[in-house]
């Protein structure tokens, strides 16, 4: 071996070099083992703090985790949490947006992936990445300000009056254009990636171009769609500023009425933040720990329903 | 005859499809213009330099005359048209609203030699200052003695406006006592200075431990059991609602930040939170990234001799460098926008003299604070989200440029 090795190449500089990379490396894999157990971290004291106004020997007097779990008002003043309601209109506001906001991402995506001109499709793309990157509070002062305006007067229309035009219907409008550019972008991936074998297919058979985009292209994608879908409501599930501008924060519920005030889990987070210990900020915690829970379980059911309607592989 | 009639029916039914579909691509086009021009007419009166000098408080000062009688001064001609000048005073008034519709009496111009030029500041009984009126303070209250040496109020308080201080001062005002000035407030200095710490010192953090999460994931690490769940823990941070990393925040890196002698939630803290919110954002970027290097350039490294950690840094990093470039302009975007978890973290007060330990807003969280107050106001909001969309503007045309780099080996 020696006589492989040049001889001005000492070999305790050489083990020095080794030794470094060793370091190196383990700061390295330190670094990631940080990144990775952030989200341990986070589940983990959020968990702690949030059970423990539930805990018996809590200071501000325990609170039944029942009547907090399926209580149907919260009135901070008066020390009553029930955040059953607030479940509920939470669903209420994610599920309405994703209902109005998925045909129009679907549609959107669609004409940018296959029908749209290269030029049109650029300003397309463009626009729905603008609408991504707007953040959340500018979105917020849009929607207390020109959607709240537009549906006071469509109330005023009906003859029913609003809070200022905070309502659930505001709420679900602003949610709407917030997961827009999500599940657009992601059906974008997934039209683009469909296999252009199967449209060839489909029109040397004889069906039309838009037949085409709608049951063979669409159709296929409807795996990678879904999937925008479940990241839209996630999101709309987590949006906390925006909504908590329009959502009005009802005292009891659930809300059912469109043009009624609601409230949301991430409006009741952030509604009111003034102190910083006792019950009322503590509860807060326990608000979290039921978004966490809602958005998994909903994310559960979902990827349970993508896997039976997506396409088996 | 059927097929022909079947073909028409086709025809009407896929051109009502491909009418809605053009019709609902149309939706995202308008809310994005509903949304620019709302913002654009509400917030760009309020647009200009003062707004980003300006402190967020008014400061209210006594002051008094130390020379209390007047001259005869000349009016500048470059005073413009809604200036009201006092000749006995060398002093010129504007009216302005306020974002809080509020009628005020600016100072517009003062002379040099004016007694109201060199004035003592006697907010603080035990603690005399000097004081000089300055071009923009708000004249709240003004005493003053006429002839007959009795005292008289003029000012804002009084219902006046500019031109008829202005004409109370020339013509009855014979000594003036004190008065009572505000300076303007409703700028944002402070809420950018705190934006700035905080992009600072998040990046600070959270670019190392990003970076090196991606080289030892990339790089070194094998495909084992233990390095899967680092990855699905880093993706999985990507979903979690920033409201509940604002959570995460102040229980678990509150501690931490009290060794730096912050006793509240702090700029400090909204840092913390900032810098764990990125790092799924950096490691994704620099990890595409580094996926382009090719591998014969790691090879080629290591068989002249170069040792791995040589290899990363001289030649593997140098190659990613668009990538990280794009993980610190995305980072940027998403601190400037962040406001939910910095609620939580940095506390909702407007500081004007931000620290690093105590309270302070970010340009995203002044908005929020101007929002949820009992009046929000709409036009500072306006305002702050334009400069907010213009940088976001500016970072996404960035980004977009240095992926096209990226796309082709730039080294």
């Amino acid at each position: 071996m020696e006589k492989y090795v040049r001889s001005h190449i000492s070999s305790e500089r050489n083990a020095n070099k080794l030794r470094k990379d060793q370091i190196l490396k383990t700061i390295f894999q330190f670094a990631a083992i940080v990144s990775g157990s952030a989200i341990v971290l986070i589940v983990l004291f959020v968990f702690m703090k949030g059970i423990q106004p539930f805990l018996p020997g809590y200071e501000a007097g325990q609170v039944n985790f029942a009547e907090f779990l399926f209580g149907t008002t919260w009135r901070q003043d008066q020390g009553i949490y029930g955040v059953g309601y607030i479940i509920i209109n939470t669903f209420l506001s994610a599920f309405g947006a994703l209902l109005l906001a998925f045909p129009v991402s679907v549609l959107t995506a669609l004409f940018i992936a296959k029908i749209a001109p290269k030029w049109l499709a650029g300003i397309m793309t463009t626009i729905v990445e603008l609408l991504a990157s707007i953040p959340s509070v500018v979105y917020g002062v849009f929607a207390a300000g020109a959607i709240t305006t537009m549906i006071m007067n469509l109330a005023n229309s009906f003859g029913v009056v609003t809070a200022g035009g905070s309502s659930l219907l505001a709420v679900v409008l602003l949610l709407a254009i917030m997961i827009f550019p999500t599940i657009t972008s992601l059906s974008i991936t997934a039209i683009r990636s469909v296999d252009p074998t199967l449209e060839e297919g489909s029109l040397a058979l004889g069906a039309t171009r838009t037949q085409t985009n709608f049951k063979v292209v669409l159709i296929s994608a409807k795996s990678g769609i879904f999937a925008g879908a479940i990241l839209g409501i996630g999101r709309a599930f987590g949006e906390a500023t925006a909504v908590a501008m329009v959502a009005g924060n009802k005292l009891f519920g659930p809300t059912f009425d469109l043009f009624d005030i609601t409230r949301t889990l991430t409006s009741t987070m952030l509604a009111g933040l003034k102190e910083t210990t006792g019950l009322d900020y503590d509860i807060r915690f326990s608000v979290g720990l039921v978004l966490m829970a809602v958005i998994l379980i909903s994310n559960l059911i979902l990827n349970a329903i993508k896997k039976k309607v997506g396409n088996h592989k | 005859m059927k097929v022909s009639g079947n073909r028409k029916k086709r025809k009407v039914y896929d051109g009502v499809l491909q009418g809605i579909t053009y019709l609902f691509s149309g939706i995202s086009v308008v809310v994005l213009l509903a949304l620019f021009i709302f913002i654009f007419s509400k917030g760009s009166g309020l647009i200009n330099s003062d707004l980003l000098k300006n402190d967020y408080w008014s400061q209210n000062y006594l002051a008094e005359t130390v020379n209390s009688t007047s001259g005869t001064y000349e009016k500048p001609s470059d005073l413009s048209e809604e200036a009201y000048f006092s000749s006995k005073w060398g002093i010129a008034f504007v009216d302005h609203v306020d974002a809080h519709k509020e009628k005020q009496i600016l100072v517009e111009y003062i002379d040099e030699a004016s007694p109201l030029a060199a004035m003592k500041d006697v907010s603080i009984k035990t603690d005399i200052k000097d004081f000089s009126l300055e071009v923009g303070m708000q004249i709240e209250k003004l005493q003053f003695t006429d002839v007959n040496d009795s005292v008289k109020l003029a000012g804002g308080i009084m219902k006046q406006n500019a031109q008829q201080l202005a004409e109370t001062l020339d013509q009855s005002a014979n000594t003036i006592q004190s008065m009572y000035v505000k300076t303007a407030g409703g700028g944002i200095r402070g809420s950018i200075l705190s934006t700035l710490y905080l992009l600072v010192v998040s990046l600070c953090i959270a670019l190392p431990i990003g970076i090196a999460s991606a080289i030892y994931l990339n790089e070194y690490a094998k495909k084992t059991r233990f390095n899967a769940l680092l990855r699905s823990g880093i993706e999985t941070l990507t979903g979690v609602p920033s409201i509940v990393f604002g959570l995460m925040g102040v229980t678990v890196l509150f501690p931490v930040t009290q060794l730096f002698g912050a006793t509240t939630t702090s700029i400090l803290l909204g840092s913390f939170t900032m810098s764990i919110i990125l790092l799924p954002t950096i490691i994704r970027s620099t990890e595409e990234a580094l996926l382009v290097v090719p591998q014969h350039l790691r090879d080629a490294s290591l068989s002249v001799g170069a040792n791995q950690s040589q290899t990363i840094f001289k030649i593997v990093l140098p190659c990613a460098v668009p990538g990280m470039l794009t993980g610190i302009l995305l980072s940027i975007g998403r601190i400037i926008g962040e406001s939910a978890a910095l609620i939580y973290t940095m506390g909702t007060f407007i500081s004007d003299q931000p620290t690093l330990t105590t309270q302070g807003t970010s340009l995203a969280v002044h908005i929020w604070s101007v929002m949820s107050g009992e009046q929000p106001n709409f036009e500072l909001a306006s305002a702050i989200s334009i400069i907010i969309l213009l940088f976001v503007l500016i970072l996404n045309f960035a980004v977009k440029l240095l992926s096209k780099r990226l796309s082709k080996a730039w080294y």
